[in-house]
């Protein structure tokens, strides 16, 4: 069982990793790189949990050998949490009580984040339909997706206010 | 896991020619959503796997009258395309963004009931499958490739490469019945297409998924069809010959006896929305 080595970008730093044949993104993730923002809920690509962004698409880590993904670029929860404070995703989650037990948090913030790379302001269908792989056995899911909502705004209010020093400037 | 040995080839010609070296003990794998479950779970135990994601395989496009999709298009590609609206909507109602993301066109096909949602639209479009190995191509009617429940044409030694899509020139109808709104299993799919002449229907294609060990062709309610004005005595007949012509099973998702009404009210409902002057349908 011949081991390889696998490069890829997480979070913008190259990492390199010995994997078995067909080990899960999942599992280099948790367990050789011990980022355990992504969770392992089924492994049958079922509860959304283990959600990353590969070159900024969702997908589920726990169906995609690693080797799939060798040179391409990963993002998990780890990669898009600032050094201090909170994403305007996760402060929105939070804010909105959108996290109870929190671990479905990681996958459906993933895929907010890419969401809302995609379409600024999304309609509630929008975030729905996006968020339908991501089970969530606490929250109900209407907090989630109030916190979506507000996590558009926040990033649309922060465009604003930046556009609208420089007209205050210009003045 | 017991993968001794996961191949990732670069092109076609490897792909094929690391199938004819390894035989039928080698797993064949394209976006992995039906296969990984299986492995990750133990109840799929191969020692050699081929994984299909970079082998140049994908691509969609466009040629004359038809849709040419790799069979490692994803789903999401699906989606994204829109020369065939059927095509879209199939992909719209199959799983959820990640998986459409991962899972193929070409998976789809080999998916079994109650999966199967874009292979029961391509078979009302007399989709076209390609299969290649070392010895060569042959192409053959999406009908005759689904033959069983898990069991295709396809040989140990051939990979699906493409599958061909006439584009429809008559407004098409798609539904899926679930028991949610959205990413959840299939109760009954029904697609249906029909052409017309003198406002009298003279060809139509009925699918269904869910209802049977493959998605099936309701040869019957089709028949019925033709040469009608598709009004509602011609609708009931063909929703009760596909209920009855059809042949569900139970699962965790619904019993046969409901999947089979469901069938007959729904091909009904595809039906009156290509009734001439439905909404929405021009004609
Ligand atoms: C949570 C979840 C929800 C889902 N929901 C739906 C749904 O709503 N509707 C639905 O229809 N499906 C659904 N699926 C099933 C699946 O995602 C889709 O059917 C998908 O299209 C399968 O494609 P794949 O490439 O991932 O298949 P894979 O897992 O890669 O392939 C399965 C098998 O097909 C064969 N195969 C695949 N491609 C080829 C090829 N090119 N040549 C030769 N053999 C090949 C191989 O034997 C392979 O092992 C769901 C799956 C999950 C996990
Ligand atoms: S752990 Fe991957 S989808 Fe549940
Ligand atoms: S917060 Fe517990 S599963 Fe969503």
């Amino acid at each position: 069982m011949a081991s390889r080595i696998v490069t890829f970008d997480l979070g913008g730093r190259e990492v390199e990793v010995m994997v078995r044949p067909m080990t899960t993104l999942q599992s280099v993730l948790r367990n050789q790189l011990g980022f355990t923002a992504t969770k392992d809920g089924c492994r049958q690509g079922g509860c959304g949990s283990c959600t990353v962004l590969v070159n900024g698409q969702p997908m589920l880590s726990c169906l995609l050998p690693v080797e799939d993904v060798a040179g391409q670029r990963v993002t998990t929860l780890e990669s898009i949490t600032p050094a201090e404070g909170l994403h305007p995703i996760q402060q929105a989650f939070l804010d909105a009580h959108a996290s109870q037990c929190g671990y479905c948090t990681p996958g459906m913030v993933m895929v907010s984040k890419a969401l809302l790379d995609h379409d600024p302001a999304p309609t509630d269908d929008a975030i729905r339909h996006a968020l339908t792989g991501n089970i969530c056995r606490c929250t109900g899911y209407r907090p989630i997706v109030t916190a979506v909502h507000s996590a558009a705004e926040a990033v649309h209010d922060a465009a604003d206010a930046m556009r609208g020093s420089a007209g205050e400037r210009a003045r | 896991m017991t993968v001794r040995t996961y191949l990732l080839p670069r092109s076609r010609p490897e792909a094929l020619g690391l199938l004819d070296e390894h035989g039928p003990e080698l797993l064949v794998m394209a976006g992995g959503t039906v296969a990984m479950p299986l492995i990750n779970e133990g109840i799929s135990l191969p020692e050699a796997v081929m994984g299909l994601r970079l082998a140049g395989l994908g691509g969609l496009e466009r040629a004359g009258d038809e849709l040419r999709i790799g069979a490692t298009a994803t789903l999401t590609q699906l989606l994204d395309q829109d020369a065939v609206p059927m095509l879209r909507e199939a992909a719209r109602n199959t799983a959820s963004w990640s998986i459409r993301n991962m899972g193929t066109v070409g998976g789809n096909l080999f998916t079994p009931p109650p999966g199967g949602d874009v292979a029961v639209a391509l078979l009302a479009l007399d989709a076209r499958v390609t299969l290649a190995s070392t010895r060569g191509e042959r192409v053959l009617p999406l009908a005759d490739f689904l033959t069983g429940f898990m069991s295709t044409e396809l040989a140990a030694d051939e990979l699906l490469v493409e599958i061909s899509v006439p584009i429809p020139g008559e407004p098409t109808a798609y539904l899926k019945l679930g028991r949610k709104h959205a990413s959840t299993p299939s109760v009954v799919t029904v697609a249906a297409r029909l052409e017309w002449r003198g406002g009298r229907v003279t060809d139509a294609r009925i699918a269904l998924g869910a209802v049977g060990p493959h998605p099936i062709r309701a040869r019957e309610a089709e028949q019925l069809l033709v040469g009608t004005r598709l009004d509602a005595d011609a609708i009931a007949a063909a929703a009760v010959a596909a209920a009855q012509g059809c042949e569900p099973f139970t699962d965790g998702i619904a019993t046969d006896w409901y999947r089979r009404r469901m069938a007959g009210l729904f091909v009904g409902r595809a039906l009156e929305q290509l009734t001439p002057g439905a909404a929405g349908e021009g004609r």
